[in-house]
């Protein structure tokens, strides 16, 4: 258990808690216009402030930790399951099937992911779970190599050869010995997907392609801050630091896991 | 015969981690000028440390004992600052290793590599130093020196390596030589072609040859004079003939079992 | 050499092949085809016009020959006309291109010139108190979100202090600026920019740089050039370093698609007249044409990033220069 490690598990853990409880711990309705109290700065009833249209800071930015956390959790799973999948196909039965996958991953990765990212949702409706599908759809290609890679030094190794000998079918040994022994990595790169995923999300929905107000968000309540800027410290400050915090500790988690 | 080399009192431990494993053990080794000497023993009895200990070349997490002295020209080497050490290392005291491809820079030709060496010592132009270099490669019975020059040590086999890295550590007529299992690495018959350029070299540049190997064969074709090491302590010291005569230590006595069992098969 | 070379220019055809599908298939395997197209052009255009469009744009006809249609146009270096202002595609982009290019090319400069040191200086006393500090500092850049520094900074630097202007390329009185006058207004409306530009690339090529120092030093030819007597500095900066910093020719290939990716956010942001700001308003008025063409654009330039990346490393490493004799 090194010190990364614990960082990262301790810090997420607190906003995953946060989020998870979010309706506990903010008596206000992140969606609670009030009128009387617009661009209210910190105070014992509003501690993070409030925005323009009187909307409680700290309640939104703990809904919209929930809208993060799982965006970032399930572009995750859908891009590390294509990847595994892809990566483990390719590896372990190379020829044809390999090179058309690699060939596959070369021309995805010719694209920045912002733009091909921007030119999908240019043509599907803003839906979240059109976001997370986007996101786990430009991103597996790292996990396939990774996985590959694995699959293909694992490939010559004794328990497989034995495996083989024994007549275990392809999708068996796979499955049950090739897979559980290349997820170190893999898991490591997840978790560093998983913070690229929110960012990727945070940036959408600064930019307005992404979760649609009212929906909370930490990238749309930002929107907002660009005109208040001047007046509102707390509507920049705030939303911003969440969003750092939560990619720093997924940084640090997975740093720690790569040590262990 | 006059005293070259002595190490007195080498104690040298790695920390690994928490734990503090000791390389060399009071050791205690003086090398007379002319004589071969040859440091034997088996693979992690601190023969490498202690050859690399002689100029300060260990690692950062080495720790050397404040009792350990090694004294060469009426100096402690490891009292010295690394400014005296540099004039000291490659030109009076110089390495040959155990692989030289690893041991060559890849990103730098040949030519380049001991021409650095030449114009590092001796003070000389780049054009002198790379006629120099032309010899140094005839010297180590390179054929086609020129090509080799220009060439880049992946380019080349590990003998051709091994005779380059020679022509390098020679470059400025060294008094000692230390070569620590320079034919490891090769076949044999490249092998012997190495040792016999060794003991040719030995007697035209005239330098002292301290030979590190675990192979008792080689010890016997070249040695004046053998030092077994064992858990990073000389446990024997004597010529070849005396050893195996009456071998003391029962590590020796092993040691020569194998090697007489290997050498009837 | 060559070899190496033709090989790789041989195997961008089908690269770029697969750029042009992916992109297509992108904008037009949407579910609704192809009326979502028609249907985002202006509603105000008669049916008339609508029906001409569609003839123009084939849209009426089977995906794989308007792939094709598309494709030969692509070729030809046609690449349509904006469904915003009926504009050349071409001519929207080219008069962006630019900016954007010195933008990045500056950054990429400034990347380098920091980033490199500092992960040599970091390497050179691992765990010491430098590195400790750059780590963070490192880990802080990875996890900042550009978006969001850029609005700190503009804050700070435009609307509080107000030494840098807020946004754009050019004050308003620009025209009466002498040409020395004109170059520094340019040059301050570019430094929020290049600097949030830079942020990423700096810990990436920084934490690469010490992390490639670090291995080369373990290497056992830096025993060679302390056993020849070099003096350390000439061990460290000619030895090591050399072997070192091989591979930086690649990076700056490889971070073209993250620079491209980031200039949209910051472009948008400092409402600066780049192809980022251009394709995110594309995107916004879901001008296709304009949208198809800068995919594929970033892409091949991405895929011209990494070929030079290849073949410059092919050339600077005589390992992959000179073949075995």
């Amino acid at each position: 258990m090194n010190k990364s490690l614990l960082t990262g598990i301790l810090i997420i853990s607190v906003i995953g808690l946060a989020a998870l409880c979010a309706p506990v711990l903010t008596p206000h309705d992140p969606s609670n216009i009030d009128s009387n109290h617009i661009l209210m700065g910190p105070s014992p009833e509003h501690p993070l402030g409030t925005d323009g249209l009187g909307r409680d800071l700290l309640s939104r930015l703990l809904y919209g930790a929930r809208i993060s956390l799982s965006v970032g959790l399930i572009a995750v799973g859908i891009s590390t399951l294509l990847g595994i999948t892809l990566g483990a196909l390719a590896g372990y039965y190379g020829g044809i099937l390999d090179t058309c996958i690699m060939r596959f991953v070369d021309i995805m990765l010719c694209f920045p992911t912002f733009f091909l990212i921007l030119g999908v949702v240019a043509v599907l409706d803003q839906s979240l779970f059109n976001i997370m599908f986007i996101i786990g759809l430009t991103s597996w290609m790292g996990t396939a190599r990774l996985m590959r890679g694995e699959i293909l030094s694992l490939k010559e190794r004794e328990f497989v050869q034995a495996a083989v000998a024994i007549g275990a079918s392809p999708s068996r040994i796979i499955i049950r010995h090739l897979i559980p022994n290349a997820t170190g990595p893999v898991l490591v790169n997840a978790t560093l997907g998983i913070a690229s995923a929110i960012l990727i999300e945070s940036s959408l929905s600064f930019l307005g392609l992404g979760v649609q107000p009212p929906t909370p968000s930490w990238g749309n309540i930002l929107i907002e801050s660009k005109s208040t800027m001047a007046v509102a410290w707390w509507i920049t400050l705030f939303p911003g630091l969440a969003i750092l915090t939560t990619i720093m500790a997924f940084n640090f988690l997975a740093e720690g896991l790569k040590k262990s | 015969m006059p005293e070259l080399l002595r190490i007195k009192n080498l104690r040298v431990a790695f920390t690994v981690g928490k734990n503090t494993v000791q390389a060399v053990d009071w050791l205690n080794l003086t090398l007379e000028e002319g004589v071969t000497t040859v440091l034997a023993g088996e693979s992690g009895s601190g023969k490498s440390v202690t050859c690399l200990a002689v100029t300060k070349l260990l690692p950062e997490n080495a720790l050397v004992g404040p009792e350990s002295q090694i004294i060469f020209e009426n100096k402690n080497l490891l009292a010295l600052s690394p400014h005296e050490l540099t004039d000291i290392r490659g030109k009076k005291i110089a390495y040959v290793f155990q692989e030289p491809s690893s041991f060559l820079n890849p990103v730098f030709s040949i030519g380049d590599q001991i021409s650095e060496t030449v114009m590092l010592h001796q003070q000389v132009t780049r054009k002198k130093a790379e006629e120099e270099t032309l010899q140094l490669l005839s010297l180590v019975r390179i054929k086609e020196a020129r090509r080799v020059m220009h060439s880049y040590p992946h380019q080349l086999s590990g003998g051709m390596n091994q005779r380059v890295f020679l022509a390098m550590s020679l470059a400025c007529k060294p008094r000692l030589l230390i070569a620590d299992e320079p034919t490891t690495a090769l076949d044999v018959t490249t092998e012997s072609a190495i040792l016999a350029l060794l003991m040719e070299l030995k007697k035209t540049l005239g330098f002292t040859l301290l030979f590190i190997t675990h192979n008792l064969s080689i010890a016997v074709r070249i040695a004046d004079r053998i030092c077994i090491m064992h858990r990073g302590a000389i446990v024997e010291d004597n010529t070849v003939d005396a050893i195996f005569a009456s071998p003391h230590h029962t590590h020796t006595q092993e040691l020569i079992a194998a090697y007489k069992t290997i050498g009837s098969l | 050499m060559t070899r190496y070379i033709l090989r790789r220019l041989l195997g961008l055809i089908p690269l770029i092949v697969g750029i042009t599908i992916l992109s297509f298939a992108v904008i037009h395997l949407a579910p609704g085809r192809p009326t979502s197209i028609e249907q985002s052009m202006n509603p105000r255009v008669s049916p008339e016009i609508q029906a001409r469009l569609i003839k123009l744009y084939d849209l009426d006809k089977p995906l794989p020959v308007q792939y094709f249609h598309w494709l030969k146009r692509l070729i030809k270096l046609d690449l349509g006309r904006s469904f915003v202002d009926n504009r050349p595609v071409a001519e929207k982009i080219l008069e962006r291109l630019p900016i954007t290019l010195v933008i990045n090319i500056l950054a990429l400069k400034i990347i380098l010139a920091i980033g490199i040191p500092l992960g040599i200086a970091s390497a050179l006393r691992p765990n010491g108190l430098f590195d400790k500090i750059s780590t963070f500092f490192v880990f802080l850049c990875f996890a900042i979100p550009t978006f969001w520094l850029a609005l700190l900074l503009m804050n700070l630097f435009s609307i509080q202090l107000g030494w840098l202007p807020i946004s754009g390329i050019k004050s308003i009185d620009f025209e009466y600026f002498t040409p020395v006058q004109k170059i520094l207004d340019i040059g301050r409306h570019l430094i929020l920019p290049i600097f949030v530009s830079t942020i990423g690339g700096l810990a990436g090529i920084s934490r690469y740089m010490r992390s490639n120092m670090l291995d080369t030093l373990q290497q056992p030819y830096i025993y060679t050039a302390r056993a020849k007597g070099l003096p350390e500095y000439i061990v460290l900066y000619k030895h090591a370093l050399r072997n070192a910093i091989l591979p930086i020719v690649t990076i700056v290939g490889l971070s073209i698609p993250g620079l491209l990716g980031g200039s949209v956010i910051f472009e948008s942001i400092f409402s600066i007249p780049g192809i980022g700001r251009l394709f995110f308003e594309a995107v916004m008025t879901r001008d296709y044409p304009l949208i198809m063409a800068e995919i594929v654009l970033t892409a091949v330039l991405t895929m011209l990033g990494n070929l030079i990346a290849d073949i410059s490393y092919a050339y600077v490493d005589p390992r992959i220069r000179y073949r075995k004799n």
